[in-house]
């Protein structure tokens, strides 16, 4: 009993704690407040934007094709063999989504885009209080953190409507709902956004793979030009077509892009693989044309549309597990392109439904895309890095021919863009005669005229349910003249599929996750 | 030379011939090592010949007076013994006066007695089992079982490891009511899911806390079950609030075997063999019923297309003979499969001395896996030692080692891992062809579209996914003395866990691995310490007794991993032996993490006259797992007890009503089991590919909530113990209510935020039930013993609130269509999330089905999607029969669960797609045609070319329930006296057949009812795609005692 000194001393010493024994300090996370203090802090947080929100629309796996398919499945020019077990793809073409069939796939759509606006907030607020930036820097990642926050509203109030502006980041508990805000104050974010990104300093005039793979110029303007386009349709509040065609002829005018042109042999017949459109498959990113594309490096993101250049009855015989063709054109997409005429169509051009294997074996499929094919990933490596265009040249040409006729008439600069995609196409026709024939055409007729060209050239640009919803005009190609396209009105419009579309189908519904989740929130009409 | 033979399934005979060589070589190495240990006896046990000095003599009886023949009798210390005669008279000579004498017999207490001057010893011996002084574990100390306030379930390790238990948590599975175990898998390398008193909690973990000898335990699994003396399970809050913040989920006590309670020394071996095979194969089609099913579908396929497909043929000469008949018909589910050989050894060295005891256990363990090249290999080692050094002073110490490796089975996962393709893989193609290739589903000429497959015995004998786990935990203790009762303890403990991995998967894998190959090479290390000190009052003052103990606690825990993956090999030579040999390297990851909590805590029992009990218990808890807001915690609770036997107007029917005892509990328990840094809005970073590089990204990875605290359950239990007929009847029942209120729950925020969730704690979730077990010893005669138990229970479970708005979450598993499962207020947790499925299109019905893009054939399924199963069982339970005749004993252990669904996954592929893979026989012959529409089986289509139709609905699901013939097991004692010239106190001999047979629901498509495939997913039970088989058993074992 005469050791209870020991036992004192043993309590102290272990009751003793230090103080900040419960203390959390992360070893591998950073508290934010103790963040944006050096100028590579500024750098990666935007660097993020790059593959967040938007962008993600246009990766996707070898099943479900890419959330941008969603819009050309609704449309019926387009099928997945997998939809059966890929539900929204036959939702889409029934014209049967609503918020709760599709609530989780809508929900990703519009999560991911908030997420990219979300981190393009945090960056705009913070780069001003990073120390050590140059303001050279300083422009520069404002101005692509502006460009991301307009490119996810851009896809949003096109998929969505009108939404909730969010233009500060949230950081803590408190207030989150929100009410939608109006299509038009959506847009106006979006052009502001956008031209803070031109008009600054931050951007270079060259391509992207001239600038280290970061945003430039012409990329921002392109967006401007579409987003002035578009907010000019159907959808839109008001005629902002001479905004569009100024920012499309700034793009046109810098003189980085040029369209790829075809190779003829000496007798004038095109050499092998030497058309424009075989020539830009091969290539990694097709600097001259792509404006802005979803990049791919082996390793470190593999691309996913080779898998979708074979129906899926093939696989077996390719390097890829499983190939699906998720994004198979259909009749009515196939009769939209003229046969004869129309190079895009040719065999092995846009589309192909005949390959020949290393090992020389023949075999013939259904039409499947081409223009995604890489034969050394399909037959041996299952490894591609070829980029998915976003915005290519084309689409800013044809952009300058509708914008200029729509504001100032059928110009011969407006034909001579226009032209500029068609006579490549029409490889074998006299462009004067073509040029005439469009020149003697109204307006209207003319839009139509690039309307169509959209719909053939843009075809891996995912853009033709876009300009179905900001011109409400749905095209019926011919089954008896292939090439021929005539526009109906959308509403009442009836797909490929059976599927009829309604006013209520323009707009996809809010997901009822969210609507759950944010009681501010009203539906859009008719669901 | 097992592979050579696996490629030739057709030599059966020879087969058979290299099973029995198998078998032969596991005997001789089993023998083997029983030898050495025999060996070891006979070299150094030498028998101490000096003569016995005095003659003892009596009668044994019970308490009814009925002689007792049979009863072993042992001079403690000795290898002394003999037995009762038919009159239950012994006679003994005994070495000394000072000796004491030990009667043992099945079925009864064990009593020792001095013999001292008394040359008579008269001894009645009561039935065992359930003893009014029996003392039980709780947490920071022992309580008399007659004395408890609360509700806490008893195994011991005769229980745990009748069967062939692998890892302890298998053991316990239908042990004690209210503990939930569900074994998910029939691979050794799988974990268990353990659920007490239901599911409380939606984002945090739902695993009961595991103490070992007063150490917080993780990866309880790979403890060697062999090491096990008890197990307490710990249900109500007036037994778990003594862990706090983590007792919510119920806390399991593990006492582990130390010295030897008797003087001198013991060496005692135990081992066993077993043999599992797979109990029961899949109905899929042969190759003459693919072909069939495969032509039905190209031939309908005009009704799905108007596109033109490949005309239907049979003409790869390396499949078909010249008919176009298939050459092959392979049964996969055989090839895949083996019957799997396991062997434990358990040697035990226990030894006491005046002032300490010691005691040193190894445990070997290799176990097989019935799917090919699945094992376990456990090595383990632990010693204890306790010392009483001075008469104020008692140390122990106990440290244990384990070393396990696996090459373990992919349990999750949808893609074409082998559980899958033993049922897909089509059976028109062989193992390996004539010229020595593995075979693939890619293999065949004919246009058929196969999905690609690679043949499930390729992958499993060429896949690596080796995993080594090492474990050392261990605790130091000493306790001081100070005053008689009262004692001050203060004790280290600590727990050291290193996981790696190591994975290959070769170029050859189609769908898996191939063309490129994959490696990773993982690591992870953690080490948790806690400190604990508390003073334990135990004394009575004259008819007050009181036991009390106060403390504190110091627990932290550091953890860390990296790993690195790569593809891009060459060839598959060096596999994950030279990473750097791969073109393409993985990002490489690595992390820190650590959490700390302080705590003190409090429990004071009292009772009078061991009739009016109560206790208080209560623990503060600080955890650095929560907001700066909310550091501590404060978690009472009290129980009350009254036992109604102890009256003095019992007296006359005590006889009757041996032991009646009423008692209630209620208290706050709490849950931490969130990862870390919760509370905190930090930065994330990683990297991003820009213009053809990685590039470094950060982003805001939470929204902060500086308010975040643990989860709060509260918890009522009403209880009643009773011993009826001389304890020939024990009757224990519960009823529970438990409110789990403030969930850590990932609350839906509005997405336009740019979060999902924040971890909040909002919403609330109930568990109400009963609990009953039964136990009865119907038959006590000399020769012949039956003692039956019954445990069950009930539980039912409801979603209380939910987020702000109460919305609904999806939180997976994600696979086909979306989330699986559904959270929604007012249901149960664990919903089943999908269409109804009406039936099948009829041809009158093709108008209304074409409006939903559908024709005659094919699924008729619910417009919208609703609750169509329940995972979580309501009734559960087991029923548990030991018979004793004379030298043998019998054991029935039957188990069920009742009142539950499971969602078949495997529907999906195997029946309502076809075309892709083989699949179940019922496509061929009870699938739509236009002769027979009743039917909920979809028309035979092509899938490759004609699409397919399959979404989650009830067609999926089926009816859970199911009885087990969990164990039968026979038992020999050999009678001591032909031992004893051997030096052997004791020799059991047993033989068992674990998972004897399952009756389960005539919807049931897999191989056994309790599964997951979604392992580590908290939603994920009774929810699969393809299933580990689980395999029948049959084992042979001895145990011995020197």
């Amino acid at each position: 009993m005469k050791n209870y000194k020991i036992y004192y001393l043993l309590i102290i010493l272990f009751t003793t704690g230090c103080e900040k024994f419960l203390e959390e300090e992360p070893a591998d996370e950073i508290a934010l407040d103790q963040y944006f203090t050096q100028p590579e802090h500024a750098r990666d947080a935007v660097n993020t934007l790059y593959r967040t929100g938007a962008m993600q629309l246009y990766t996707g796996e070898v099943y479900s094709g890419a959330r941008i398919m969603f819009g050309p499945y609704i449309t019926g020019f387009v099928d997945n063999e997998y939809k059966g077990q890929e539900v929204h793809v036959g939702y889409a073409q029934n014209l049967s989504y609503n918020q709760t069939n599709l609530s989780s796939y809508f929900n990703s759509m519009w999560s991911d885009m908030y997420l990219g606006i979300s981190r393009a907030n945090t960056a705009i607020k913070y780069i001003p209080e990073v120390e050590g930036l140059t303001e050279q820097e300083s422009e520069q990642y404002l101005a692509e953190a502006h460009f991301f926050r307009a490119l996810n509203y851009f896809y949003l109030v096109r998929f969505f409507g009108g939404v909730p502006l969010i233009t500060t980041p949230y950081e803590s508990l408190g207030e989150l709902e929100l009410e939608r805000g109006s299509t038009g104050a959506v847009y106006d974010l979006i052009i502001e956004d956008l031209n803070f990104a031109i008009n600054s300093n931050g951007l270079s005039v060259s391509s992207v793979p001239g600038n280290n793979g970061r945003i430039s110029q012409g990329v921002a303007q392109t967006v401007l030009a579409d987003a002035y386009l578009t907010r000019s349709g159907e959808a839109g509040d008001g005629d902002y077509y001479a905004g569009a065609a100024n920012s499309a002829r700034d793009i046109i005018n810098s003189g980085v892009y040029n369209l790829t042109q075809h190779s003829f042999d000496s007798n004038g017949e095109l050499t092998e693989n030497g058309s424009a459109y075989n020539k830009n498959r091969k290539q990694r990113i097709v600097e001259n044309e792509y404006i802005y594309y979803y990049e791919y490096a082996i390793g470190i993101g593999n691309n996913p549309y080779t898998q979708w250049t074979f129906p899926t009855a093939l696989s077996p015989k390719m390097a890829y597990a499983i190939v699906n063709n998720a994004f198979a054109p259909t009749s009515d997409f196939i009769n939209s392109y003229d046969p004869v005429r129309d190079l895009r169509i040719q065999e092995k051009q846009y589309f192909h439904s005949s390959v020949t294997m290393p090992d020389g074996e023949h075999l013939e499929f259904e039409v499947s895309p081409y223009y995604w094919l890489d034969e050394e990933a399909v037959f041996e490596t299952a490894l591609s890095e070829r980029a998915t265009p976003i915005y290519t040249y084309s689409n800013v040409l044809l952009i300058a021919a509708e914008a200029i006729a729509q504001s100032e008439g059928v110009t011969s600069e407006a034909v001579d863009y226009l032209m500029e995609v068609r006579e490549r196409a029409y490889w074998n026709e006299d462009p004067a005669a073509i040029r005439e024939a469009l020149s003697e055409l109204s307006a209207d007729a003319f839009v139509e005229e690039v309307l169509k060209e959209r719909i053939r050239e843009l075809a891996f640009e995912f853009q033709i349910w876009f300009d179905i919803n900001r011109t409400r005009k749905f095209p019926d190609p011919s089954s008896v003249q292939p090439g021929q396209i005539d526009f109906i009105n959308v509403v009442g419009a009836t797909n490929n599929f059976g599927g009829t579309i309604t006013e209520t189908d323009l707009l996809l519904p809010i997901p009822e996750m969210e609507m759950q989740r944010n009681s501010l929130l009203t539906q859009n009409p008719g669901y | 030379m097992k592979k050579e033979l696996l490629s030739e399934p057709t030599f059966d005979f020879q087969k058979w011939l290299g099973f029995f060589d198998l078998l032969q070589m596991k005997f001789i190495k089993f023998s083997f090592v029983s030898l050495m240990i025999f060996g070891f006896q006979w070299g150094n046990a030498v028998p101490i010949i000096s003569p016995p000095q005095e003659v003892v003599s009596g009668t044994v009886t019970d308490i009814n007076n009925m002689p007792l023949p049979g009863v072993t009798v042992r001079e403690l210390g000795t290898n002394n013994g003999t037995q009762t005669d038919f009159d239950g008279n012994f006679t003994l000579q005994v070495k000394s006066t000072n000796a004491v004498l030990q009667f043992s017999f099945v079925g009864m207490d064990t009593v020792e007695r001095d013999v001292e001057e008394n040359m008579v010893l008269n001894v009645v011996m009561e039935q065992g089992s359930q003893s009014l002084d029996e003392v039980v574990v709780v947490g920071y100390g022992t309580q008399r079982k007659s004395d408890l306030t609360g509700s806490i379930g008893v195994v011991d390790s005769k229980e745990l490891t009748r069967g062939p238990v692998t890892n302890p948590l298998q053991g316990l599975q239908g042990k004690v009511a209210g503990v939930r175990v569900a074994l998910n898998s029939g691979s050794p390398s799988s974990s268990p899911r353990v659920l007490i008193r239901g599911i409380g909690t939606i984002n945090s973990s739902s695993d009961p806390l595991y103490v070992v000898d007063g150490v917080v335990m993780e990866n309880i699994r790979f403890l060697n079950p062999n090491d096990i003396e008890s197990m307490q399970v710990l249900k109500d809050a007036s037994s778990t609030a003594i862990y706090g913040a983590r007792g919510a989920n119920g806390v399991v006590l593990i006492s582990t075997r130390r010295g030897a309670k008797t003087m001198g020394t013991t060496i005692g071996y135990e081992g066993f063999v077993s043999v599992g095979v797979l109990p029961k194969k899949l109905d899929i089609l042969n190759s003459a019923e693919f072909m069939e099913v495969l032509e039905t579908g190209f031939n309908n396929h005009p009704l799905y297309s108007d596109q033109p497909i490949p005309e239907f043929t049979t003409d790869d000469p390396n499949l078909f003979d010249a008919e176009g008949n298939p050459i092959y018909d392979t049964d996969w589910q055989e090839e895949a499969t083996r019957t799997a050989i396991s062997h434990n050894h358990q040697l035990s060295l226990q030894s006491k001395a005046e002032n300490s005891s010691f005691g040193a256990f190894l445990n070997y363990s290799d176990m097989e896996g019935i799917m090919l090249n699945n094992y376990l290999k456990r090595l383990s080692g632990k010693i204890a030692y306790d010392a009483n050094p001075k008469d104020w002073l008692s140390v122990g110490l106990n440290l244990l080692v384990t070393n396990v490796q696996e090459n373990e089975f992919e349990e999750g996962g949808g893609h074409q891992m082998p559980r899958r393709s033993m049922i897909e893989m089509p059976p028109i193609f062989p193992v390996k062809f004539p010229n020595g290739t593995w075979s693939n589903s890619g293999m065949v000429d004919d246009p058929y579209g196969l999905e690609a497959i690679p043949n499930p015995v390729h992958v499993l004998e060429t896949q690596d996914r080796l995993v080594e786990r090492s474990k050392i935990f261990g605790n130091l203790f000493t306790e001081f003395h100070i005053l008689p009762g009262l004692d001050l303890r203060t004790q280290i403990g600590f727990d050291r866990n290193i996981f790696n991995q190591k994975f290959y998967s070769p170029t050859d894998l189609i769908n898996i691995s191939s063309p490129n190959g994959s490696a990773t090479l993982a690591n992870n290390k953690s080490l948790y310490w806690q400190q604990e000190n508390y003073l334990t009052f135990n004394k009575s003052y004259e008819d007050h007794n009181f036991n009390a103990v106060a403390g504190l606690s110091w627990q932290k825990r550091t953890s860390e991993y990296f790993n690195v993956s790569a593809s891009g090999f060459s060839d598959d030579t060096f596999r994950f032996n030279r990473i750097q040999a791969a073109s393409e390297p993985g990002s490489p990851n690595s992390g820190f993490d650590e959490w700390s909590m302080n705590s003190y805590f409090f429990r004071g029992s009292y009772n009078y006259l061991r009739k009016y009990l109560v206790t208080f218990t209560g623990r503060m808890d600080g955890s650095s797992r929560f907001g700066a807001n909310n550091k501590y915690g404060f978690f009472p609770s009290v129980g009350v007890g009254y036992v109604l036997s102890e009256e003095p107007f019992w007296e006359g029917i005590e006889n009757t009503f041996n032991f009646l005892k009423f008692r209630t509990s209620y208290g706050i328990t709490g849950n931490t089991e969130i990862p870390t840094y919760q509370s905190l809005g930090t930065i994330s970073t990683g990297t991003t590919l820009i213009n053809g590089s990685r590039a470094s990204i950060s982003y805001v990875n939470r929204l902060p909530n500086p308010d975040l605290e643990w989860e709060k359950t509260k918890q009522f239990d009403i209880g009643l113990d009773m011993e009826m007929f001389n304890r020939g009847l024990i009757f224990n029942l519960d009823y529970y209510y438990k409110l789990t209120e403030d969930l850590l729950l990932d609350r839906p925020v509005p997405a336009h935020t740019g979060f999902s969730a924040v971890r909040d704690n909002i919403g609330s979730v109930s568990n109400k039930g009963i609990e009953v077990l039964l136990q009865a010893f119907p038959i006590t005669t000399d020769d012949f013993k039956w003692d039956s138990s019954l445990n069950f229970s009930y539980n039912e479970n409801k979603i209380e609130s939910l987020g702000v708005n109460g919305e609904d979450i999806f939180p997976g598993p994600n696979w086909v269509s979306g989330s699986q499962t559904i959270l929604r207020v007012g249901e149960s947790l664990s919903s089943f999330w999908g269409y109804d499925r009406l039936g099948t299109w009829s041809t009158d019905e093709a108008e209304e089905a074409a409006l939903v893009g559908a024709i005659p054939g094919e699924a008729k399924r619910s417009k919208e999607r609703k609750i169509i199963g329940n995972g979580i069982p309501v009734w559960s339970g087991s029923f548990i029969n030991n018979f004793y005749f004379r030298n043998f004993d019998f054991t029935v252990d039957l188990q069920f669960v009742a009142d539950v669904d499971i969602l078949q996954q495997m529907t999906h592929s195997a029946q309502d797609r076809s075309g892709y893979g083989n699949g179940l026989d019922d496509i061929l012959y009870d699938a739509w045609t236009p002769n027979n529409q009743n039917t909920m089986i979809q028309q035979i289509r092509n899938g490759p070319y004609s699409g397919q139709n399959s979404e989650v609905d009830s067609h999926w699901v089926a009816d859970g329930s199911f009885i087990r013939g969990n164990l039968f097991d026979l038992g020999y004692n050999v009678d001591p006296f032909l031992l004893e010239d051997m030096g052997i106190q004791s020799l059991r001999v047993y033989a068992n057949v674990q998972n004897a047979f399952v009756i389960d629901s005539d919807d049931f498509r897999g191989y056994d009812p309790e599964a997951s495939s979604w392992e580590g997913n908290q939603w994920g039970q009774n929810i699969f795609f393809y299933q580990y088989p689980r395999p029948r058993t049959f084992s042979l074992g001895f145990s011995m005692q020197f």
